[in-house]
């Protein structure tokens, strides 16, 4: 054969190869849509990280869905108290899969300066938490930060894990 | 020569106990737990400041008395033995205080407002009297709802209002457990006034969401936080709290971290939803999990 291993054939000079994982890693990553969902000062935060100065639409993420059900993400933005934690349990059943959850600012990811009976010590005991973000509340850079791990860990997974603790749990 | 260590001995065969994590917080340790219940009773009021002074002065006067007795005992004592007598005691003048920083000290009332609240109500009025210009008005439990009635629909009074309503618990006072006061407001007259009852423990006082609507969910409130029911109130369950919550969280014997409702799990799979989609999962993936059937 005639063709060098450092030559592109003919088909690569108009082709992508690639994997299907990464390519849906890819699209997953770059247009997380996160849900309309704030509890308390750290939403105040999330809301000027997504306006203009900010922008968050940058990486597309700017696009907040008035409901669960388009959303990819949700953004725990404040202190989570014992009534509302049923009802964040039903927003994220509610959301489909492939679903993120970003813990935001020291109240949703340990309890902040709230160590008392109306609040709970943390969000993760509610839902599992993808990136937490401290901070009181995180300035929208470190909001940004934290999403930026986040498309990181969306990169890194695979189409399998989805299913990992679905199978671990009926065994 | 170093002893050689015997695994056998209690002191080296007892392991130490595991060390809790970092990220473990012994909540029933925790200071935040514990309960210190008050000791005195901080209800403003020109009775109790008044018998205070009555007491702090005759403790002076008492003092005054010691001091003059042991100084004539002593001044005997020196004269038979001889020596010189000594120094008479000088009575302690009060320090002047700074008037500044001093809390302002309930005074006998003298607005007309007061003044017509008890002509017009009689022995229902158990105090009245005023406090950095603040006019408080103590009414007998049972009599709230005519005082609020009256502070609302009597011309020379004329309260519209009600700005507050708000409940204390005090755990050392003895004739009564709780506090209501009632933070009326006149907007036509441009003047404030609290109406307050003592309520023991279990005592249901009127309602005054027929009088002033807006007293419906601050009621409510104080149910929720002090466990005062309000009689004859439209919806008288909890607000802040969820429907299912043990305990009053503002009375002094509530622990600041609560009675347990650190303890409750979110996650656990009540409904059965993981099982339901793991098998949903797998048929899609042409896995059958299912039981097979007995027949």
């Amino acid at each position: 054969m005639g063709m060098s291993i450092n030559q592109p054939s003919t088909f690569e000079h108009f082709l992508i190869t690639t994997k299907v994982e990464k390519v849906m890693n890819w699209s997953r990553a770059t247009s997380v849509w996160p849900v309309t969902f704030g509890l308390a000062c750290c939403a105040i935060e999330m809301m000027a990280a997504g306006a203009s100065r900010f922008d968050f639409d940058r990486f597309g993420a700017g696009i907040f869905r008035a409901t669960p059900r388009q959303a990819d993400l949700m953004i725990i933005a404040g202190t989570v108290t014992y009534k509302m934690a049923p009802v964040i349990k039903t927003l994220y059943d509610q959301m489909p899969e492939p679903k993120w959850v970003i813990a935001m600012g020291s109240c949703a990811t340990a309890g902040g300066p709230f160590d008392s009976y109306h609040t709970i010590q943390g969000v993760d005991k509610v839902i599992p938490v993808d990136v937490f973000i401290p901070g009181c509340p995180p300035r929208p850079e470190s909001l940004i930060y934290g999403f930026m791990k986040l498309q990181d860990k969306i990169m890194t997974s695979s189409l399998a894990d989805r299913y990992k603790d679905i199978f671990e749990e009926v065994g | 020569m170093a002893e050689p260590i015997d695994p056998q001995t209690p002191e080296a065969s007892a392991a130490p106990e595991a060390p809790a994590g970092p990220y473990v917080y012994d909540y029933a340790a925790s200071p935040q737990r514990q309960i210190v219940l008050p000791k005195t009773v901080p209800l403003p009021s020109l009775k109790t400041y008044l018998a205070e002074q009555k007491a702090a002065a005759a403790a002076d006067e008492a003092k005054w008395v010691k001091m003059q007795a042991d100084f004539e005992s002593a001044k005997a004592k020196a004269e038979a033995e001889g020596k010189d007598a000594p120094k008479p005691p000088v009575r302690p003048v009060p320090r002047k205080d700074d008037n500044d920083l001093k809390t302002p000290v309930p005074q006998a009332a003298q607005d007309a407002d007061l003044l017509t609240l008890v002509a017009l109500l009689g022995d229902k009025v158990e105090e009245i009297f005023e406090q950095a210009g603040e006019l408080v008005c103590q009414v007998k439990k049972e009599a709230i709802f005519e005082a609020l009635k009256l502070c609302r629909d009597e011309a020379a009074l004329n309260y519209e209002m009600l700005a507050d309503e708000s409940g204390t618990h005090y755990p050392a006072a003895t004739d009564f457990a709780f506090s209501v006061v009632y933070h009326l407001t006149s907007i036509s007259r441009r003047k404030r006034l609290r109406l307050r009852i003592l309520v023991p423990e279990g005592f249901v006082p009127e309602s005054a969401c027929a009088i002033y609507p807006g007293a419906n969910w601050m009621e409510r409130e104080i149910y929720d936080m002090l466990g005062i029911r309000f009689a004859n109130h439209p919806d008288m369950t909890r607000i802040l709290c969820p429907e299912d919550w043990e305990g009053y969280p503002l009375r002094k014997d509530y622990p600041v971290v609560g009675w347990g409702q650190r303890d409750i799990t979110f996650r656990e799979d009540r409904g059965g939803m993981i099982e339901r989609i793991a098998l949903q999962k797998a048929g899609q993936l042409g896995i059958n999990l299912k039981q097979p059937k007995a027949e």
